[in-house]
């Protein structure tokens, strides 16, 4: 058996994190014969919460799954940890504006920066579900910057881009994995931008571009847009509760195909920081810092984290460039940064920068 | 690709439901190439939250799930299944005597036997999770009997099971993957019998009997099972008191392991605890169904024969066979039959 990873959960004692740790202990991300140790965070008052959630995984009888921690304080959370799924957050509570819910959050995001950089490794990878997950993300990676690159960063718009597909699929009559190059672009927000221009169906053996195989340009404009926007809503008032399981799968996919890769001629979206590419702003150098590569730069703040295709090999994810964006892209993914903009500002500004 | 299942999860509106209809969905039962259609069943009142279930199914854009299916009547949830999970049951209400919750949930079972018989194939498989589980079983096969053979219909008694094996590891210090044949005896309920004098441990690299292995006969009789103990019996009690909410995950897993072991079989040398119909094996009333270590293969289960019983384990079995003959008599009572 290969050593053991270290896989920290936080807010595991929360509708997501109960759907999250069972897929990680079952090998969905690492595979089946991975062994792993569990590290299940959440705050004080979830202890017994968190204890029971221990139990079960040990009654799950999981023959790779060899520890199962769970605790409340940051420094035994972090320590040593190869992979971290941050899915604890401050919820929205009555009166409370959204600009009060992104200050609460960012300040635990620079919190658990601070602590990345002083107990985990430089190589841990992190990705980031709870809300605001872009500018979450971004804080976050900023004040781990002097350990951990920015590019082990990242936020999940994972799940939108399987909501994505699947409404693809849907329209087109196939199955999810006839769909590929889907994009969903931005923020995590009602801003993001679902995109099918690239995309490809594959029906009855024969590989089509998605609008054509869709028939319906209108539909991929408008209605397919705001479908895959609102699902979350819409999910909430059928269940009263959020999307929980599928939110999982999707913060499992993304973690998945950051260690295993793409395939060839494949991408898929993931929210990272941005260099530059398709004009969305990049990170703010420390002066006197001099560019030798992009994973070794230490930013005063990173790029924005903006949900990007990416393809990955080797553990590392690379942006695809040169995709054309038509004016309708163009407004969209404007929209989008400069909502990122305003969050970046705002957080920056309630950690005090 | 081949010809889809069709998996009915009733309750998949409920919290069991909600982690169990996943991990069948992405493959953990039968397979990530198998093609699946979910139907999922619950009560009208809860045809909103089932259809967010349905939605949040979709939404995981699974490559073998080639459908799924909200329905709120017998009909629909039943026609064609290969697979029936039945979870959903009549939960316990305030002020509810026992025998009261024997009678609102037999005559589920009653009901839902009926449906299969009328609508499902004479090979679908059942697994009742819903308790009380094996007495709803128990029912269940009696109303489907004539089109779908007894032996297709079981309870679960596996998380009893898998509680069981990861006690062993830990008090063994192996991970639980070391250890096998443990077995859950009777019925899931405060009078099962979880049994390791048969259990093999595998440790550095040496099979080794469990008894030796955890080196404490002591324990093995009074913390491991004991009615006020709180490993395996208790453990569900435990989990409830500190999370306000049932062990969902672990049943869920459960489930997704029996089923799966009853599809793929087990390996050679090793068995795994399932309520099935009795055959008289060690004393049993035949047809009760009751929790016995089984070894599958093609598809169906044999109990395993010829095990040692000492006097110990046969007072535990007296103790829970008693238990079930009682709410059977009840069942049967409340299906308005005869007693056996």
């Amino acid at each position: 058996m290969s050593t053991a990873l270290r896989v920290l959960i936080t807010g595991a004692a929360g509708q997501i994190g109960y759907s999250l740790v069972l897929q990680i202990a079952k090998g969905d991300v690492f595979g089946r014969d991975t062994p792993i140790e569990l590290v299940l965070f959440d705050i004080p008052l979830m202890t017994n919460a968190l204890e029971s959630i221990q139990m079960e995984l040990i009654d799950c009888a999981l023959s790779n799954l060899i520890g199962v921690e769970a605790v409340t304080s940051e420094k035994e959370a972090f320590t040593n940890v190869d992979f971290a799924f941050l899915a604890g957050s401050m919820p929205r509570k009555e009166g409370m504006e959204r600009n009060d819910l992104l200050a609460a959050n960012v300040r635990i995001f620079k919190s658990q920066g601070k602590d990345l950089a002083e107990f985990a490794k430089p190589t841990t990878k992190v990705l980031v579900v709870s809300n605001p997950a872009n500018t979450n993300a971004f804080i976050c990676a900023k004040y781990a910057a002097r350990k951990i690159p920015a590019r082990n960063f990242s936020a999940l718009t994972r799940l939108d881009h399987n909501r994505a597909v699947a409404q693809i699929a849907l329209k087109a009559g196939v199955t999810a994995d006839k769909v590929k190059n889907v994009i969903v672009w931005g923020n995590h927000s009602n801003t993001q931008f679902p995109d099918a221009s690239h995309a490809t169906v594959t029906k009855n053996g024969v590989e089509h571009k998605a609008p054509f195989a869709v028939g319906d340009s209108n539909w991929i404009e408008n209605e397919f847009i705001t479908t895959v926007r609102d699902r979350g809503g819409v999910i909430i008032e059928k269940r009263k509760a959020c999307s929980a399981f599928s939110a999982a799968k999707a913060a499992c996919d993304h973690m998945y195909d950051w260690i295993t890769g793409t395939p060839l001629g494949s991408f898929i979206s993931m929210s990272v920081p941005s260099d530059g590419s398709y004009g969305v702003p990049e990170g703010k150098i420390e002066k006197g810092m001099s560019w030798t590569s992009f994973s070794g730069l230490v930013f005063s703040f990173p790029g924005l984290v903006f949900s990007f295709p990416v393809t990955i090999s080797d553990g590392e994810w690379t942006i695809v460039k040169g995709l054309e964006l038509n004016e309708f892209a163009k407004e969209k993914i404007a929209l989008t940064i400069e909502e990122l903009l305003n969050e970046r500002d705002e957080a920056l500004g309630a950690c005090e920068e | 690709m081949a010809s889809p299942l069709r998996v009915l999860v009733t309750g998949a509106a409920g919290q069991i439901g909600y982690s169990l209809v996943l991990q069948i969905a992405k493959g953990d039962v039968f397979g990530k190439e198998t093609p699946i259609v979910l139907v999922l069943l619950d009560i009208p009142p809860m045809a909103a939250v089932l259809e967010g279930v349905q939605f949040e199914l979709t939404d995981c854009a699974l490559a073998n799930l080639t459908g799924v299916e909200a329905v709120t009547n017998e009909k629909d949830a039943f026609t064609n299944i290969d697979y029936a999970f039945l979870v959903g049951a009549m939960p316990r209400k305030e002020g509810m005597e026992r025998k009261d919750l024997l009678a609102a949930n037999v005559r589920i079972f009653k009901s839902q036997g009926a449906a299969l018989a009328e609508f499902a194939k004479p090979t679908t498989k059942v697994i009742v999770v819903g308790n009380p589980a094996n007495t709803n079983a128990f029912i269940c096969a009696k109303y489907a009997a004539g089109k779908i053979p007894a032996r297709n219909f079981s309870a679960m008694t596996r998380l009893d099971h898998n509680r069981a094996s990861a006690q062993v590891a830990i008090k063994s210090g192996v991970t639980v993957g070391n250890v096998k044949n443990v077995i859950i005896w009777g019925n899931h309920s405060s009078t099962q019998f979880p049994d390791v004098s048969h259990a093999k441990v595998n440790k550095n690299g040496s099979e080794v009997d469990a008894v030796s292995a955890v080196g404490d006969s002591a324990w093995l009789q009074s913390g491991f099972i004991s009615v006020r103990g709180v490993t395996v019996q208790k453990r569900g009690a435990v989990i409830i008191e500190r999370r306000k909410l049932s062990s969902a995950m672990s049943a869920a897993k459960a489930a997704c392991d029996h089923i799966h072991d009853w599809y793929k079989g087990t390996p050679a040398g090793s068995f795994v605890s399932m309520a099935v119909p009795s055959d008289g094996s060690y004393g049993i009333p035949e047809g009760l169904i009751f929790s016995f270590p089984v070894t599958i293969s093609n598809g169906e289960w044999k109990i395993v024969q010829g095990l040692e019983l000492n006097d110990f384990a046969k007072e535990k079995i007296a103790v829970t066979t008693k238990e079930l003959l009682e709410e059977r008599d009840e069942a049967l009572a409340a299906c308005g039959e005869s007693k056996q």
